[in-house]
């Protein structure tokens, strides 16, 4: 038994290894160019163009500029479907609320301490990236998973109880998160607003001033780059991700008390 | 240098696909949780050798942090040992 398992392992192994270097002598067909694609070369001319800001969106990094300028409707669903997953997790088991005292005090004394080191780290890494999408790698989903790992990280090693008794409950992600979704909404829609008042034409998730609508978003804070509206999808966009995914987190290990609980409200319901 | 790289995506490809073989065969869905894991990890490397590092900073905390607490959140729920 176990030396056939060794053999079906070492053999799925070997064909990768033989697939990646037919792709590498071109044996399956032609693989990506040396060269950079026509898209590719207008993407990378025109994220960080201050000559030609009406193809521009004044950012420091492509893959956030395409993600949340040049294709900001396509983000903006993905985001929904997210949201709409936890939305649909916390109806499952609505009715609930947080009790202290059932579970234990957590983890041994050791790992609560290297968690007590680690725990700033993390934050300050989700946080920077969150809010350094437009200048480096990164944005805000992947700070707000950042943080929202730090809180899993939190309440398994120091228990729920530690975590609900300093205030975190489930309707407080809950408007935390719609908090973010409503940021992000307003930041799509600001420059509508403005150029509503102003009289001028613009467009729904418009950044920088483009043909036949003048209005743009502030580029700079003082000497930093901003993004226009970058930074504000960034920043809400972790906001919202980092309280929905504690929120899911927090929903999904709910205890048995809290569990019948909110079953029993249902029956008073009906 | 070029080849070191590629070396280390080699090596990331084939802990991979040990991992995920491991990951598939094994009845304690405990351990599995932790092979898929280390295969993530694997693939986190590879993401970023391949100059992906938007996809990395994305795919660390998802299935490394996240997707395992909740999978073992779900275990703890059910069943442990596959019959």
């Amino acid at each position: 038994m176990r030396t056939r398992e060794v053999v079906i392992a070492v053999s799925v192994a070997a064909m990768v290894v033989l697939l990646a270097y037919a792709i590498e002598v071109g044996g399956l067909g032609p693989i990506a160019p040396q060269r950079i694609r026509d898209l590719a070369a207008t993407y990378l001319i025109n994220t960080y163009n201050p000559w030609n800001i009406t193809l521009s969106s004044l950012s420091l990094e492509a893959v956030t500029a395409i993600v949340w300028d040049y294709r900001g409707i396509d983000t903006f669903f993905e985001t929904s479907v997210l949201f709409v997953a936890i939305v649909g997790v916390t109806s499952l088991l609505r009715g609930f609320r947080e009790k202290t005292g059932l579970s234990s005090a957590g983890l041994s004394e050791i790992v609560k301490t290297s968690t007590k080191v680690l725990a700033p780290l993390i934050l300050v890494a989700g946080v920077a990236i969150a809010l350094h999408g437009h200048l480096t790698p990164g944005g805000g989903f992947q700070g707000g998973s950042f943080i929202a790992v730090l809180f899993i990280l939190l309440s398994v090693t120091f228990s729920l109880d530690y975590a609900i008794s300093y205030g975190i409950s489930s309707r407080k992600l809950l408007a935390l998160r719609s908090g973010g979704l409503i940021g992000i909404l307003v930041t799509s829609l600001a420059l509508l607003i403005a150029s509503l008042i102003l009289g001028v034409n613009s467009y729904i998730f418009q950044n920088m001033a483009r043909e036949g609508a003048p209005l743009s978003m502030p580029s700079w804070f003082l000497d930093r780059p901003t993004g226009g509206t970058l930074i504000w999808f960034n920043t809400f966009e972790a906001l919202a991700v980092a309280a929905g995914i504690s929120l899911a987190f927090l929903v999904l290990s709910l205890r048995e008390e809290e569990v019948e609980e909110a079953l029993g409200q249902v029956e008073w319901y009906e | 240098m070029e080849t070191l790289f590629l070396f280390i995506a080699t090596v990331a490809a084939l802990l991979s696909v040990v991992a995920t073989y491991l990951a598939i065969r094994a009845r304690d869905m405990l351990s599995a949780v932790i092979f898929s894991a280390v295969q993530s990890t694997a693939y986190a490397i590879m993401f970023y050798i391949f100059m992906a590092p938007d996809i990395v900073l994305v795919y660390i905390p998802v299935s490394v942090g996240v997707l395992p607490a909740v999978t073992i959140l779900l275990i703890k729920r059910t069943e442990r040992y596959e019959r």
